[in-house]
């Protein structure tokens, strides 16, 4: 009990200060708006295209758009040197990783519900036809980007190169559940029903983030403090 | 006495690739639907064996950092990731001129050519965090979790051609479960791939000799600022 | 088909060959940029000791 009340404590420390500034969030939300407009632009898409292009679309919005949102998560503790003050706290590693993933993914599932109303009208997506599924989907996928994305920013935030790395670490290793993600999404905005194929992305999705939930946990403490 | 051992491996190595070419192209026949090019898998296949184990090589060698601390595995390490990101590349490289006479194609997004491109670049990734690092105490850490993080994509490169209906084809080797291929056929597979883990043991010497170099260098470096 | 099949088994030997030499070359110039470094440090710190 007390291990997860820790990770609460940081995880509505973050939450607070990003509400108060709205800095990570607004700018998010804003690039996120703006690469859903010149998606439509790049390919003008009709109800068909739409159908096979939603899933991507969408999902390399909300995967571009989230790096703002988990380079903050940890930049932002490194000035007055509070990253060193969060380690020394009574928090194990755990918790602090637990905690700051907690935030992002409630920051990140912000954005995608902004996001999502803005494609369906922009694009004339008929979205909330399965939208249990759907969200289903975007919890899961959500999940794994910030595992992995809180991961590799407390591993990057101490570097010269931080911007630079960062990209290049998360992108490679979301793939196998930015592929789930895209597939399912493609099937279920596009209004087919899932088929036995289909779920295989779903158990893919569940262990990815199952396995790298809890290799993020075993290796936060070795990231943190070594 | 350590360079006699590398040249022994070396001849070695270079024996074993001999026959095996010897045995490739003059002993056994083209196949019935493929012809010639399926020759190609005798470096394709024990190719990415090899890289497979490097990277293996490397997650212990990472795992023995973390729990020992000790700078000796942070070597290990470097060295065996990069020696396998060679090989991997042979991999990557043999797979899709293969590719372009059976399939028509050099390159398709299916699971195993997705998971196999997406393992090489993290491996890269690797390698660029190590120089983007200078502390080397902090760099061995890091990286050594990198390691870990990226081995779980090698898995997937490994059971995905049994997890997707791929346009790659399934196991061909007997003690995977495939059934693609004449015995016969299969010998020169392991023997290119011991040849070639003979040749990435070389390598990997060579590297890991030039990493404690590079200690020195930043040793004797700390000394000559100190003055 | 034939002949194509053929040049294509050549590429890919070919490939597969250039691709560790490249490898080896770039481990040999690393390796004599290191023993440089190495020396210059050591005939370095050897003067001003020396001083």
């Amino acid at each position: 009990m007390n291990f997860f009340r820790g990770a609460a404590v940081i995880a509505a420390k973050d939450l607070r200060s990003e509400l108060r500034t709205k800095e990570a969030l607004n700018a998010t939300i804003s690039f996120a708006l703006a690469i859903l407009l010149l998606f439509s632009f790049a390919f003008d898409p009709d109800a068909d295209m739409v159908k096979q292009i939603s899933g991507g679309l969408l999902w390399l919005v909300f995967a571009f758009s989230s790096a703002l949102i988990l380079n903050r998560s940890f930049a932002r503790e490194v000035p007055n040197d509070c990253l060193d003050a969060l380690i020394s706290s009574p928090a194990s590693g755990a918790q602090l990783f637990l905690g700051k993933a907690a935030a992002n993914y409630a920051l990140l599932l912000v954005v995608e519900a902004v996001a999502l109303p803005v494609f369906g009208i922009f694009y004339d997506a008929h979205w909330t036809r399965q939208l249990g599924l759907l969200v289903l989907v975007l919890l899961l996928a959500t999940w794994a980007l910030t595992v992995i994305g809180t991961t590799f920013s407390a591993l990057t935030v101490n570097l010269r190169l931080r911007e630079l790395m960062l990209p290049a670490l998360v992108y490679p290793a979301l793939v196998p559940a930015l592929m789930a993600a895209i597939q399912l999404t493609n099937v279920l905005v596009g209004s087919d029903t899932l088929d036995r194929e289909n779920y295989i992305w779903f158990r893919l999705l569940a262990g990815f983030d199952v396995i790298f939930t809890l290799l993020g946990l075993a290796m936060a403490e070795t990231v943190f403090v070594g | 006495m350590r360079n006699r051992v590398l040249y022994a491996f070396a001849v070695v190595s270079a024996a074993l690739l001999a026959m095996n070419l010897y045995t490739i192209f003059m002993k056994l026949p083209d196949e019935l639907n493929q012809g010639m090019i399926y020759r190609i898998i005798y470096f394709h296949l024990p190719a990415a064996l090899t890289c497979f184990t490097a990277f293996f090589c490397g997650l212990v060698a990472s795992a023995g950092y973390l729990t020992t601390k000790d700078m000796r595995y942070d070597a290990v390490a470097a060295s065996v990731t990069e020696v396998g990101l060679a090989f991997a590349t042979v991999n990557l490289v043999t797979g899709s001129i293969w590719g372009r006479i059976i399939w028509g194609i050099w390159w398709t997004w299916d699971a195993r050519l997705t998971s196999m491109f997406v393992c090489w670049l993290l491996y890269v990734a690797y390698l660029m965090l190590r120089r983007a690092i200078e502390e080397p105490v902090q760099r061995a850490r890091l990286s050594a979790v990198l390691s870990i993080f990226a081995f779980t994509d090698v898995i997937i490169v490994w059971k995905s051609i049994e997890w997707w209906r791929t346009q790659h084809p399934g196991p061909v080797l007997t003690i995977r479960g495939g059934g693609g291929m004449a015995p016969g056929m299969q010998a020169p597979i392991y023997w290119n791939w011991l040849a070639m883990m003979l040749l990435g043991a070389i390598l990997v010497a060579v590297r890991m000799r030039q990493e404690n170099m590079r200690r020195e260098i930043d040793s004797l470096r700390r000394e000559a600022y100190a003055f | 088909m034939d002949s194509r099949n053929f040049t294509f088994l050549f590429y890919g030997f070919l490939a597969a060959w250039l691709i560790l030499m490249v490898y080896v070359v770039s481990i040999v110039a690393r390796e004599r940029k290191l023993r440089q470094d190495l020396d210059r440090l050591r005939s370095m710190i050897e003067e001003r000791s020396n001083k």
